[in-house]
């Protein structure tokens, strides 16, 4: 199991110190810098946990999923149809069911396809997000394309911290499953090599359906909270497919596949869309701009900017291939670490 | 009676096109291994290069048709090689990153003609097949047959090409085994590009018969692209055959769920049936092992 002491104590003083200074600036944030601000980290809190649930089925199980705005849209919309005069929920109350909602779905969707080759996976999301869509735009209960509102809240810091602590809980629960326990193992062993993991007695197949739901839970809570943050939501603000498309180009601008790469991607990419738009307008070219980054990433950085740190895989390779040769034991040591490392991701 | 033949003769009639688009599709898979997301987006690359060839010079779509082949054969020549790279690098995982870098290539296709030609339909118009065909009570729009027609000349072609010409065994050898294949002389990363490049070129030109059928948006490029991944899938990955079955029924069952369902339910459609498909059988009507 794992045990926050010995975690505290196993960290560096540097990372210790960058951890409060985080934590310090995130809960003081709203305090002593104006709305504007309040709103762009309220948005950056939202995109880490949508990027975040991206790169875990992606980046820690190796399926690509482009119809993940499918979840998010679901929690959304079960928010808003559930707090709609004539059920009057608690707002609180509504997130859990739309989390069970997208849950479900990614279980029984992923039954057949997570079986088969990555390809299928990817088209049969997408597939499924525009189905989504379409369903939400010819039902009634969510109001067609026209949309539904909810009540109103203008209390900014109220969903500032809202935003925060669900996207907190999502990257704290994530760490521990992903980087601290078995779960995370046999995930990335699925990921790495599925037939070896199943030699190792892993249920390859439930193993692969878990990742897909756990990553199906965090959008759908985020949705939920977007939905009554924006008071009004229809399918082209929450079912719109440039919210999949930015999740992807944050984990991939990050680092694929690893914790701290979707927080890293989503930070820049929501900062450089908010330039964007201030400085072109809202326009599509913007689709162009990520486009071509994606492009440039796969092509040139395909670890994302947290293989730019220091000692990250990358990096010991390179030194394992460039690296000086005579002081000999310091190398072996690198050599082994290295090669240790080669099959793991940064 | 005569509704439902009308239907099935509507539907026939798409199927064709939507075969035109896939067997490139499925060609550029089974040698490349990568699914390229962004052909809808060719589709519609196709059809908006036929409406401004046509807004700048009045040529008709069959003129355009050897242009669009050309243009987008040398597209896909420089982008080839691109997906190549990725497909065969030491990346930590290289199918995945290929599939990312498509989606980005459909990401600055879809942007961009977002940016300049906006959402508004557009229909390449032809003069030279304009008009409707009655028979027996059924009516058939002339440009919906010459597009038929078309798609299935240029689908026999490229069958003649894969299975009696030595470039197209090459091909076919490539798609069942690479390392074998390279042993044997062929050159896989120059076929890759080729096959690549052969496959934009036609997708291109399907979507010069698609945009003279149907009107154009950038938004349909992405419905185009679940539409071709579903006939590959339906037939089984790599099989040409099935490939003519399986874009015939796709075209039937969209003409069925929009007269009797309503247009806003073929994605919805398409994809229970794609999703039943995967669960009964998920090596396609070909039933062959992937």
């Amino acid at each position: 199991m794992w045990n926050p002491h010995t975690e505290w104590q196993a960290m560096s003083l540097m990372r210790k110190a960058a951890l409060i200074a985080l934590v310090v600036i995130a809960v003081s944030l709203p305090f002593w810098v104006g709305p504007y601000w309040t709103r762009i980290a309220t948005g950056i809190a939202m995109w880490a946990g949508l990027a975040l649930s991206w790169n875990v089925i992606c980046g820690y199980a190796g399926y690509i999923s482009f119809g993940h705005v499918a979840f998010f849209g679901i929690g959304a919309y079960s928010t808003a149809i559930l707090m709609q005069p004539g059920y009057d929920w608690n707002f609180f109350a509504t997130l859990p069911v739309g989390a069970a909602i997208a849950g479900g779905l990614a279980a029984v969707i992923g039954w057949p396809v997570l079986k088969l080759r990555g390809a299928y996976f990817a088209i049969g999301t997408w597939a499924l997000g525009e189905a989504i869509r379409e369903f939400a735009t010819v039902v009634p209960i969510t109001g067609g394309s026209y949309g539904l509102s909810l009540p109103p809240n203008t209390s900014s810091i109220f969903f500032y911290f809202t935003m925060l602590i669900a996207a907190a809980l999502a990257y704290i629960i994530c760490f521990v499953l992903l980087e601290r326990s078995r779960f995370g193992y046999r995930v990335k062993a699925v990921r790495d090599s599925e037939i070896a993991a199943r030699m190792q007695g892993i249920n390859a197949d439930r193993v692969k359906i878990e990742a897909f739901v756990l990553s199906a839970v965090i959008p759908a809570i985020l949705g939920g909270i977007n939905a009554y943050w924006i008071t009004f939501i229809n399918p082209e603000s929450v079912l719109n497919t440039l919210l999949t498309d930015q999740m992807v180009v944050m984990v991939l601008l990050g680092g694929l596949g690893h914790i701290w790469g979707p927080a890293l991607g989503a930070g820049l990419l929501y900062f450089l869309s908010q330039e964007f738009a201030a400085q072109f307008g809202d326009t599509t070219w913007y689709l162009v701009f990520i486009g071509i980054l994606v492009m440039l990433v796969v092509l040139f950085l395909p670890d994302g900017l947290v293989s730019l740190s220091p000692n990250t895989r990358r990096q010991r390779i390179l030194y394992h291939l460039f690296g000086r040769t005579h002081k000999k034991q310091r190398d072996s040591k690198n050599v082994a670490a290295a090669k240790e490392s080669i099959d793991e991701r940064p | 009676m005569e509704m439902l033949i009308q239907t099935l003769v509507t539907g026939v009639l798409i199927g064709g096109l939507y075969v035109a688009v896939s067997i490139g599709f499925t060609l550029s898979f089974g040698v490349l291994d990568v699914i390229d997301l962004a052909v809808g987006m060719w589709v519609v690359s196709g059809a908006y290069l036929a409406i401004v060839l046509q807004q700048l010079y009045g040529l008709e779509p069959l003129v355009i048709l050897p242009i669009a082949f050309v243009f987008f054969g040398l597209v896909g020549w420089l982008l080839g090689p691109l997906i190549y790279r990725v497909r065969t690098s030491n990346y930590a995982l290289p199918t995945l990153m290929a599939l990312a870098f498509t989606f980005g290539t459909q990401l600055v296709l879809r942007g961009g003609y977002l940016a300049t030609f906006g959402y508004t339909p557009m229909t390449v118009k032809t003069n030279l097949f304009s008009g409707v065909w009655h028979f027996m009570g059924i009516s058939v729009p002339v440009v919906r047959v010459a597009g038929f027609g078309f798609a299935l000349l240029l689908t026999v072609l490229l069958l003649v090409f894969l299975y009696f010409t030595k470039p197209g065994l090459a091909i076919r050898a490539m798609a069942q085994n690479k390392e074998s294949a390279g042993l044997m002389g062929v050159n896989v990363k120059r076929m890759s590009t080729f096959v690549y490049a052969l496959y934009v070129g036609m997708t291109g030109m399907a979507g010069v018969l698609m945009g003279s059928v149907y009107s154009t948006n950038p938004i349909v490029g992405l419905r185009y692209t679940l539409l071709a991944f579903f006939v590959v899938v339906l037939a089984g990955l790599g099989s040409v055959l099935g490939v003519l079955v399986a874009g015939l029924i796709l075209g039937v069952l969209q003409a069925l769920v929009t007269v009797y369902l309503g247009a806003n339910y073929t994605l919805m459609t398409v994809f229970l049936v794609l999703f039943a498909v995967l669960l009964l059988l998920p090596n396609g009507l070909a039933r062959r092992a992937t």
